[in-house]
């Protein structure tokens, strides 16, 4: 597959810091890229180091196979951003703002007219037209920035969290429009440190600490990389110490912890773990009210990767 | 045409604030025209005058008197001390003479000493033929030169003519020649002042305007987000800045261009050398209105400031520098400190254009020079402005 972008050795520092720390790595066509990672990682500088927004001490970026540099307008036309923070004028309304945006890249009017209206569709926002930003809600003004962002169709697409402080409701629309960007030919990076968002979206994952790749692959290939396979939690009222001893020596488990009511569980691997656990409860007598099975999270690979939770 | 266009539609929620400075142009300049006195007659001021004559009254006494009751109002007062310190404290009088008894004497002899004496007369209150008090006003220096006047006309005619009544002849036929006077000025001054004072606030109007409007519309545009997708976006950023730039122009020329047709429609016409020459002084002071705005909107992003920098800027000159009340009326420690304000070099040339009758080299020369004491401000904010965006762009 043709590789759209490609990040060779990036370093970037601020005075001793080093926020970018010899980052190399590359997005093919029509993949969603996920730089995920805690807030701070070198996600957000990444990006601005990509887009030439940040001067970098060294590395190489390659977009289209072309060199990026910042008069580079016949690389840029192509790009769309929707940075983390909304992005809009306050004294214009929904529509002449993605006008604006738009405008900047497409000068053709009726074609123009038409991004518009796509990106409004794709956003959703037909009902809000002639709104002005302050009369929006957080996520309908999340809405706007990535309609602001990608109206001029781009063909790579940088997602600076898009969903951050949103509703429900908004950020399933958001990651809706995501994917239709997506399969209308749109190569995807997107940044985050909602792993959720991560695992339903992205196609490869990259998990950024400290200005370093520590991890990456598509998320099943990464949560392999972990040492459990399923984790099991058990509401329990009273659990006798012999009980637990005896499950901490069942085949497969890892680890098992009663804090507060509440049985932790977690299996290396293998099947039919929960039927055995059932079982053995109700051999030994022991009520429980809720239990279930859960496979591991890109957190649980983040925390055995790092010793630390991604919202840290 | 992007830009152009989301300039206008931003500008466009800004039209309140440019209608205010406009209405205030129009409030505050044309009220000084309608309120104004277009009388340009002047008649002569006569003091008040008291007259305590210790001599007899005939001959050159009395044509004396006769001279000072044509030319001020005589006053009767009771000739005692208090009520003439009275008179003179409550300025019912400007002025009090007493005629010596030695008057006409000493007026028609020839005496060695006359001369020395009318010396003295003249130049010193310790008189020897009369005795003056005065209240120390304009109106009792009048009265003083009249009397000097004629004292002097006796004086030159009694050296010359031995004859009390020729002298009297002599002195008459040189009082009564009149000077014609003919006013060289073609121009309305009265009207030219009204000019003067409409231009002036039109500093305030312009600096304001631009200031409040170009701030506030830049701030949307370099607002940092904003800003970055702009960058990143496949327009060339200096053509986006160039096309930024004359927006602002285009709109402070606009504006400028409705204060210049407001002037012609409440002033009524003015010379034409006159006319061009405030409109040359502010359209120079309005680039520098632009200028002065960019520096400013480089310095500060924050909306809710913006106010209050106006209110600073644009007021704060304006009063500091004349544009609201004459530039004569302020204190030279507050002329001294406007003289780092662009608003006192364009003011300064509003009032000097005032006071020209003929238009020359040397009359010509500081207002030219006040002129280029401006567009060396519009040179030193573009610089100043492009020190600061460089100094931003490296942070």
């Amino acid at each position: 597959m043709k590789t759209i972008l490609s990040v060779e050795n990036l370093i970037k520092k601020y005075k001793n810091f080093k926020a970018v720390d010899d980052l190399s790595f590359d997005v093919k066509k029509g993949e969603i890229l996920g730089l995920l990672g805690p807030n701070g990682s070198g996600k957000s500088t990444t990006i601005n180091c990509i887009l030439s927004l940040l001067k970098f001490e060294s590395g190489k970026i390659t977009i289209f196979g072309c060199e990026m540099r910042p008069d580079a307008y016949d690389i840029k036309k192509d790009i769309g951003v929707v940075f983390q923070e909304v992005a809009v004028f306050e004294e214009l309304n929904v529509i002449d703002n993605i006008d604006y945006f738009c405008g900047l890249y497409i000068k053709d009017k009726e074609y123009r007219k038409k991004c518009i209206d796509d990106a409004i569709k794709l956003v959703g926002l037909e009902d809000f037209k002639k709104f002005y930003p302050k009369q929006l809600s957080g996520g309908l003004l999340r809405r706007l920035n990535i309609a602001c962002g990608i109206a001029h169709k781009p063909k790579l697409v940088f997602l600076d969290e898009p969903t951050v402080a949103v509703d429900p409701q908004s950020r399933n629309n958001i990651l809706d429009g995501i994917k239709k960007l997506r399969d209308n030919g749109a190569t995807i990076i997107y940044t985050t440190h909602y792993m959720e968002e991560v695992e339903i979206l992205c196609d490869r994952v990259i998990i950024i600490d400290k200005g370093k790749i520590i991890a990456s692959g598509t998320g099943d290939e990464l949560k392999e990389l972990s040492k459990i396979e399923e984790k099991v939690t058990v509401e329990i009222d009273s659990l006798d110490e012999k009980i637990l001893e005896e499950i901490k020596q069942f085949k497969n488990v890892d680890e098992a912890t009663y804090n507060n009511g509440i049985l932790f569980i977690t299996y290396k691997k293998g099947k039919n773990n929960l039927s055995s656990l059932i079982d053995y409860l109700k051999k030994v007598d022991v009520h429980y009210d809720k239990i279930y099975s859960e496979r591991p999270t890109l957190n649980d690979v983040f925390l055995y990767l790092t010793g630390k939770e991604l919202r840290d | 045409m992007t830009v152009f266009k989301t300039f206008s539609q931003v500008l466009n929620k800004y039209k309140a604030t440019v209608l205010m400075y406009t209405v205030m142009l129009v409030l505050f300049g044309g009220l000084n025209f309608k309120t104004s006195d277009n009388n340009v007659n002047f008649t002569a001021s006569k003091p008040d005058v008291l007259i305590i004559n210790e001599d007899e009254n005939i001959g050159i006494t009395k044509d004396f008197i006769d001279y000072l009751s044509e030319y001020t109002n005589i006053k009767d007062i009771e000739n005692n001390e208090d009520s003439i310190n009275d008179a003179l404290f409550y300025r019912d009088v400007n002025y009090i003479i007493y005629i010596k008894p030695n008057f006409r004497e000493s007026i028609l002899s020839n005496s060695p000493n006359k001369d020395e004496q009318f010396k003295q007369l003249i130049s010193s209150s310790d008189r020897t033929i009369v005795e003056i008090k005065t209240t120390g006003d304009y109106q009792a220096s009048i009265a003083d030169m009249l009397v000097n006047k004629y004292l002097h006309l006796a004086d030159i005619y009694s050296n010359t003519f031995e004859d009390e009544n020729e002298i009297i002849n002599h002195i008459q036929k040189t009082l009564s020649l009149e000077v014609e006077t003919e006013l060289t000025s073609k121009v309305d001054t009265n009207t030219l002042s009204q000019v003067t004072f409409y231009y002036n606030f039109l500093s305030y109007s312009v600096l304001a305007g631009c200031v409040y409007v170009i701030c506030l519309i830049l701030s949307s545009f370099k607002n940092k987000e904003i800003n970055k997708r702009t960058i990143i976006s496949s327009m060339n950023y200096k053509s986006f800045n160039l096309k930024l730039l004359l927006s602002n122009c285009l709109f402070a020329i606009v504006l400028w261009l409705i204060y210049i047709i407001l002037g012609f429609l409440l002033v009524g016409s003015i010379p034409t050398n006159y006319l061009i020459i405030y409109i040359i002084n502010s359209f120079i002071f309005t680039i520098c209105s632009v200028t002065i705005a960019f520096f400013i909107s480089n310095l500060i992003n924050n909306k809710n400031a913006i106010n209050g920098i106006v209110n600073v800027v644009a007021l704060g000159s304006s009063f500091l520098c004349g544009a609201f009340v004459p530039m004569e009326w302020l204190p030279d420690f507050v002329l001294k400190i406007a003289h780092v304000l662009p608003s006192y070099w364009y003011i300064k040339t509003n009032e000097l254009l005032k006071g020209v009758e003929v238009f020359n080299s040397i009359t010509l020369k500081p207002i030219i020079t006040n002129m280029l004491v401006l567009i060396v401000f519009i040179i030193a904010f573009v610089v100043l402005t492009n020190i600061v965006t460089k100094l931003k762009l490296k942070k």
